[in-house]
């Protein structure tokens, strides 16, 4: 291995710019490291060379720790974004200049000096000075400069950014075939996926100081792993749908999940479909063609070879669109592109995929809120017992009230991660009202579970809040011990959904529990139909997750006394409810079912919103 | 469209000699005037004047004077530029200013400031005292009112020139190889030699003619602190004209000579172009 970066982490002013990152670079590879500006590359790279400290981790060349060392001393070269030329230094005197700090004879720098410039094309050049290149010779300038004194890897940081679409393609030949030739290990920073796919030996995917994926381009691009990768690395519709008997059911379509790609049963599924892999066609297509349906041609963009189409379908249940994400969009937008003299007739079209690729589900994120000030601090305990059996991503969030208690509240908060026992947890402050970050933070990182602690004191403002703009699951945490052996879902608190099954069901599954389903029936009436075909398609539900699972029905004055009685007297350790629109009048806790349950009973509760 | 018709070429006849009459007398003719002085009694009077010991001495001490002055002044100015330029900091803006007041306030009102912290009955002055040290109205009190004085000069020179360096200049010397004090030899301190070399010979010629701190902090002690330009008011007001203008002649043609050189190398101070 000629780089090995292991747990490699940096935050600049108690931001984390690169979280714990390893990275293995082979001998001689070209690695490109791509992201959005911001993703923390080029710190990385800077960190590789020396440029700047990491807070923690190792930094392996050759398999020498250069951790510690200097950049004098670490044996690389390496190539700016501004070429970085020393004006009154001629070309030639440029590239010499480390092998005279190496105190090389001057017949040899020479031949090197010479032997650079020609393999950089710029033979002839040695005299000149940098105002009288271009920006594409200086850059050449700097390549040369950076591989004379023969490094053992060479870093090269947004090298073509500065330059114009042409030049560029000529110089990223140019230094293929250079650092090819020389066998040089080499890292890449750049924004320019282009870029990524024409140079790359492998590429390394960084969002938001995370390394998300690492692969050659071709894999990459066919078979990404996350969304961001799907959607950051060339064009393509992601669909979500439900899987369903080993197929992922999107509109008429079934297709079929691959088995390394592990999924559960009606559990959502995102489908990337790339532009080429969509067929556009003005009559039905023949049988044995996945059409997925017809549609309307809203945009078409000429792309010389290739024409670029937007197809705009009606929207089509228990499907969803996740990219292109287009605001106020209500059918799913599919990107096709087809050759440019190709004719697809009137703007209605057929709809059919040739290809797809189905994505891994995501880890699954918590996100614990941490507020002592309101009578909520984070419930550690609950936040550990889940971590485990979701293999999840933990992040802890606090609130600060202003803009100077952010630093002293996130380095309480890093202390406070270690304390609870939940080392590997982000810590993330936002600022702000409370109830109101909480929401932006989930909106944000898309979080499968919320876990906020019931507050002391009756303080019950921001929890109410949360309830009533609550778009994910939120588990308020109340009560002993956090083992859940036994789960009550309550299906008689507002619409007859199936998303607190499911979510019920998918926590069971995880944890090992038993489930139980309650309907609550007013006193002296007997059971609807409806009811009981409800509660049996809840229990095909939990069947199909492979969870033990059984149904009661209890009489009771009031939904609230039925599930209040149910919770004390089974033993329960978790309720879940669905959660409905909250009705005119029912701002407080004496009209908030919700509310009222967590207030009377010492239970944990999970609150499930409907499906979107 | 100025100047290049040859129907404005006479046009321009009319207010190029107003503005040249009426520099006469207040440039000209009086830079005129002090060589024609210094020689009117003829090469040898002029030599004689030039080579009496006190106008030597006043000479020679101002030379050595805006030597060092220059000299040190090219190092704390270049050290002053690097830090200023290099790191951002809470009140730099204040600090800048601070350093660049010297520029501005008369220099006379140094001297009396320098006299009133120095001098014998100053605040650092008394502490130095009982230890026999006595700045003012010494060489060493010259040297420093010079220093103060032409501080800026450095600075305004070297700056620009630092600040105008990419930030990746020092990053990339470091990641070639070369070490901190290679960096700066032979990285930073070529990129700076126009700045450095304008800036030199502006302290060095501020220096030879400086005046008002002069006067205030040396005492004017013949052979011992005064300097060319104290020599010279001093004959002057004795009613030695000769001997002023001696001396004033020769100051006004090293003055000339550094002009010059500053001349040639103002477009290149800008930039380091060779």
């Amino acid at each position: 291995m000629s780089i090995r970066l292991e747990q490699l982490a940096k935050s600049f002013g108690g931001q984390p710019v690169v979280k714990p990152t390893s990275l293995e670079v082979r001998d001689g590879e070209l690695f490109v490291l791509l992201g959005a500006s911001g993703s923390g590359k080029s710190t990385v790279l800077r960190m590789v060379a020396g440029l700047t400290a990491p807070d923690s981790g190792t930094i392996r060349l050759h398999e020498r720790d250069v951790t510690h060392l200097p950049p004098q001393e670490r044996g690389i070269g390496f190539v700016f974004q501004n070429y970085s030329i020393f004006r009154h230094m001629s070309v030639g005197e440029n590239i010499e200049f480390p092998l005279k700090i190496r105190k090389v004879p001057p017949a040899e720098r020479a031949r090197r000096r010479e032997e650079l410039l020609d393999r950089v094309g710029l033979g002839g050049f040695g005299n000149r000075y940098a105002h009288q290149l271009s920006g594409g010779q200086q850059q050449r300038v700097a390549l040369a400069r950076a591989l004379v004194h023969e490094p053992s890897v060479l870093l090269l940081d947004e090298p073509f950014g500065a330059l114009d679409v042409k030049i560029r393609s000529q110089l990223r030949r140019n230094l293929r075939e250079v650092q090819q030739q020389l066998g040089v290990t080499a890292i890449l920073v750049t924004h320019d996926q282009e870029e990524g796919f024409e140079l790359a030996d492998r590429i390394g995917l960084m969002e938001r100081g995370e390394l998300l994926e690492v692969g050659e381009p071709e894999a990459l691009y066919a078979r990404p792993h996350t969304l961001f990768g799907a959607t950051f690395l060339g064009a393509g519709t992601v669909l979500v749908g439900r899987a369903r008997e080993g197929a992922a059911r999107i509109g008429p379509l079934a297709l079929p999940i691959p088995s390394e790609v592990e999924h559960e049963e009606d559990e959502r599924v995102r489908v990337l479909v790339r532009p080429e892999q969509v067929e556009i066609s003005a009559a039905p297509p023949e049988r044995g063609v996945r059409l997925l349906g017809q549609g309307t041609i809203v945009e078409r963009n000429f792309l010389g070879a290739l024409r670029r189409v937007r197809v705009r379908m009606p929207p089509i249940a228990g499907t969803r669109q996740a990219a292109p994400a287009v605001y106020g969009e209500e059918g799913l937008l599919i990107d096709a592109v087809l050759p440019a003299e190709a004719d697809m007739g009137g703007p209605d079209v057929w709809v059919s995929l040739r290809g797809w690729h189905i994505l891994a589900p995501p880890q699954p994120r918590l996100l614990v809120c941490d507020l002592p000030d309101q009578g909520s601090p984070a419930p550690f305990p609950l936040a550990r017992a889940l971590q485990a059996p979701f293999n999840a991503k933990v992040s802890l969030l606090a609130v600060a009230g202003s803009a100077d208690g952010v630093e002293p509240l996130r380095a309480a908060l890093t202390e406070r991660t270690v304390a609870g026992n939940l080392p590997d947890a982000e810590a993330v402050v936002r600022r702000g009202d409370p109830a109101a970050e909480i929401a932006a933070e989930q909106r944000q990182s898309l979080y499968d579970f919320t876990l906020f602690q019931f507050p002391t004191g009756g303080r019950v403002e921001v929890l109410m809040e949360l309830l009533e703009s609550l778009a994910a699951p939120l588990l308020v945490a109340q009560g002993g011990p956090a083992s859940f052996r036994r789960i009550l879902i309550c299906t008689a608190v507002g619409e007859p959904g199936k998303a607190d099954v499911r979510v019920g069901g998918w926590l069971a599954r995880r944890l090992g529990a038993e489930v139980t389903l309650l309907h609550v029936l007013p006193e002296g009436a007997g059971a609807a139909p409806w009811v009981n075909a409800h509660l049996n398609a809840g229990l095909a539900t939990l069947r199909a997750l492979e969870v033990p699972g059984r149904s009661t029905l209890r009489p009771a004055r009031t939904p609230l006394q039925g599930i209040l009685a149910e919770a004390a007297e089974g033993g329960y350790d978790l309720i879940v409810l669905g959660r409905h629109a909250p009705q005119p009048g029912e701002r407080s806790i004496r009209h908030d079912v919700t509310l009222q349950i967590l207030a009377d009973s010492t239970k944990s509760v999970l609150i499930v919103p409907p499906d979107e | 469209m100025i100047g290049n018709a040859p129907g404005q070429r006479s046009r321009a006849a009319i207010p190029v000699g107003l503005l040249v009459l009426v520099l006469l007398p207040l440039i000209l003719m009086p830079i005129a005037a002090v060589f024609v002085f210094a020689l009117k009694g003829g090469p040898g009077e002029f030599w004689r004047a030039f080579t009496t010991e006190d106008a030597q001495f006043a000479l020679r001490f101002s030379l050595l004077i805006a030597f060092f002055t220059a000299v040190i002044n090219a190092v704390l100015g270049t050290w002053a530029a690097s830090v200023l330029s290099k790191y951002r900091f809470r009140g730099e803006r204040p600090l800048a200013i601070a350093i660049n007041l010297p520029v501005a306030i008369p220099t006379v009102v140094v001297g009396t400031s320098l006299l009133l912290l120095w001098g014998p009955i100053g605040l650092f002055g008394k502490m130095l005292e009982p230890l026999g040290l006595q700045p003012m109205f010494t060489p060493a009190g010259v040297l420093l009112a010079h220093l103060f004085v032409t501080f800026p000069y450095m600075l305004g020179s070297v700056k620009p020139l630092l600040d105008e360096l990419e930030v990746t200049y020092e990053e990339a010397a470091y990641t070639l190889g070369a070490g901190k004090w290679q960096t700066f030899r032979y990285v930073i301190l070529p990129a700076l030699r126009g700045g450095l070399f304008s800036g030199t010979l502006l302290t060095f010629a501020h220096s030879l003619g400086e005046f008002g701190a002069t006067v205030m902090v040396s005492g004017n002690l013949r052979l011992r602190t005064q300097t060319a330009p104290l020599y010279i008011f001093a004959q002057f007001e004795a009613g030695h004209v000769a001997e002023a203008n001696a001396v004033a002649a020769v100051l006004a043609a090293l003055s000339f000579v550094i002009f010059f050189f500053l001349l040639r190398y103002s477009g290149g101070a800008g930039n380091a172009k060779r």
